[in-house]
């Protein structure tokens, strides 16, 4: 793992990707700094943490799209699968190196409040910026480990940065539509009984099994419809919770705040690992079909 | 040493390697020779542990790769059919990179790079970005690559594609000189290639062995002296009745002419029988000089024809 993260991080500093990043990031990150911080006087350093977390809509698709997609492009996987080193090993190395490419750039702009501390007249709040800091490290890891799932799945950079792009965007505005979906009881049912159904043709398709399908669609059939006489509460407002569930930048309001809390911490982990899982998956799943 | 049984890989319906049963001796050089797409690659692929077999299984020294994946890829080196280099680096940190996913300990490194840099005569290059090198360079980086960590047994794909002729000869000295230290599977469409190293062959088309044996008894049965050129100058007319007249020949055509005033013709006689000398009398007391006469080499197309026939023939 650790000989795969050293070359991936190397490699991004040996071509034009790593700089791109680097220095696109740190260019936004200064203008908005400049405006909010420097022109119009005022010391909210994570405010301006917080306003620029759209860069990573653009730039992440940019750091991630050759992670995986190139190797298989090159032909390189095949030295790396053929290798002792675990799947786990290689995706987790690559994901670490974009992580820390990240990382550095963080450390770079940490000059930014430097500077404002020489002019903040009461001294900055240092620990609500590091509070700010770590959200900002640990939402921008979660969107690193999107892009490096869909990485995985095409052997074109371009194609899985559009992709990365798209599902980003998702992400961001899912608060947006969590706030106009239906929220009566009757509408909570049908979401939950296509994802449902969903789960369904899921079991179908990883066992080829119609006794498994049938057996999964009438037990969840039951579930719904038990809940739905027993606990019609349970429906309301139901997708929105979920959405809001998977909302990232939701979790990141408190940071923003300064404020440090341990669920926000373990959900961006915790997301960070399922696509990493995911990623070491479809690499698994390549090799069978 | 390696042990394949009863392999299947099937892509969705199409099934690229049928039910392949076979055993690598410990010291062979074994050689897979087929047509392109014939599963040659698939096969390798398997074995290394980079695809995984539909059904079946591959054993080395009783170790399973799917059950214990890095006690056998510790065991094996490869070189897949496009040489797996990261363009952006030297050879020299390319093969430091190799070394480090291998496992080889600090203190062998140096030596067991600069060894396989030495066999692979990329010693000279080593300072240079890999996608600046030539396609031969390449190819040697690549082996090399397979090389680190001297691992017991080496799988080469194709590995002289794209080499000039004095390289193809380099390269296989050194795959002879391996084989002496290493158990090695390499594949080839070409056939003189494989009898020039092999000690033997199995002959795969259509996912399936059709034949398996060492490359002298292969080619005996079935290169004869059966089928001829000839260029002679001559009507072209008169000449290949004269042939045709000939005892034993069986079919005799022109196949155009490359000389002025001379006709080149394809003789295929029985199967047993040479016909040499009877051609020579015949065409000299006509009066027409022969100005070529060679045994056609059997191509690789022939020979699995000739297999591909002789199976129908049985069934």
């Amino acid at each position: 793992m650790l000989a795969v993260f050293r070359r991936e991080l190397r490699a991004y500093f040996t071509s034009p990707i790593g700089f791109t990043f680097v220095g696109f990031f740190i260019l936004l990150a200064g203008v908005f700094f400049a405006i909010s911080n420097l022109l119009s006087g005022n010391p909210n350093y994570t405010g301006v943490l917080g306003s620029i977390t759209f860069i990573f809509l653009f730039v992440v698709p940019i750091l991630t799209m050759r992670l995986i997609s190139e190797e298989t492009r090159q032909k390189t996987d095949q030295l790396l699968i053929t290798s002792p080193l675990s799947i786990t090993g290689i995706v987790l190395g690559k994901y670490l190196a974009a992580v820390g490419v990240f990382l550095i750039t963080l450390v770079i702009t940490v000059v930014y409040p430097i500077i404002m501390s020489f002019f903040a007249l009461g001294g900055l709040g240092w620990w609500e910026i590091l509070g700010g800091y770590v959200g900002f490290f640990l939402l921008g890891s979660s969107f690193i480990s999107v892009g490096l799932f869909f990485s995985s799945l095409t052997d074109n950079q371009l194609i899985a940065a559009v992709e990365t792009f798209a599902a980003l965007l998702l992400i961001w505005i899912l608060d947006f539509i969590a706030q106009s979906v239906p929220s009566d009881a009757i509408s909570g049912l049908v979401f939950l009984a296509l994802l449902a159904l969903a789960l369904v043709a899921l079991v179908f398709f990883s066992t080829r099994s119609n006794a498994a399908a049938v057996l999964t669609f009438v037990a969840s059939a039951i579930v719904l419809v038990l809940l739905f006489i027993l606990d019609r509460q349970f429906y309301e407002g139901l997708i929105a919770r979920i959405l809001n569930w998977f909302s990232l930048l939701k979790r990141y309001n408190d940071f923003s705040m300064g404020v440090l809390g341990l669920a926000p911490i373990v959900y961006y982990i915790s997301f960070s690992g399922a696509f990493v899982f995911l990623t070491v998956r479809m690499i698994e799943r390549r090799r069978w079909i | 040493m390696i042990q394949v049984e009863n392999v299947t890989k099937k892509y969705g319906q199409r099934v690229a390697v049928d039910h392949l049963d076979f055993l690598v001796n410990k010291g062979e050089i074994l050689g897979f020779l087929g047509p392109n797409g014939a599963g040659k690659s698939t096969t390798m692929n398997i074995i290394t542990g980079y695809l995984s077999a539909t059904e079946g299984s591959v054993k080395l020294d009783g170790h399973d790769i799917l059950e214990e994946p890095e006690v056998v890829k510790r065991q094996i080196g490869y070189m897949p059919e496009l040489p797996p280099v990261y363009v952006e680096m030297t050879v020299h940190d390319y093969l430091s990179f190799v070394s480090d996913i291998k496992g080889v300990p600090r203190s062998r490194r140096r030596e067991n790079m600069d060894n396989a840099m030495e066999r692979t005569r990329t010693t000279d290059v080593s300072g240079r970005l890999i996608k600046n090198l030539s396609k031969g360079y390449k190819q040697r980086v690549g082996l090399a690559q397979a090389l680190i960590g001297t691992p017991p047994v080496l799988i080469l794909d194709e590995p002289t594609i794209g080499l000039d002729p004095q390289q193809i000869i380099e390269i296989r000295n050194l795959i002879r000189e391996l084989g002496k230290e290493h158990t090695i599977i390499l594949s080839s469409h070409i056939l003189p290639e494989v009898q020039a190293v092999c000690t033997r062959v199995l002959i795969i088309n259509k996912g399936k062995i059709v034949a398996s044996d060492t490359p002298e008894n292969l080619s005996r049965g079935l290169v004869g002296d059966n089928r001829l050129t000839l260029r002679i100058a001559g009507p072209e007319r008169d000449v290949l009745a004269l042939i045709r007249g000939v005892n034993d020949v069986v079919k005799a055509e022109a196949v155009g002419s490359r000389e002025p005033d001379t006709v080149d013709i394809v003789v295929e006689a029985g199967r047993e029988s040479d016909i040499r000398r009877p051609l020579f009398h015949a065409l000299a007391r006509a009066g027409y000089p022969i100005l070529m006469m060679k045994t056609m080499d059997l191509t690789l197309e022939d020979i699995f024809l000739n297999l591909i026939t002789e199976e129908k023939e049985v069934s």
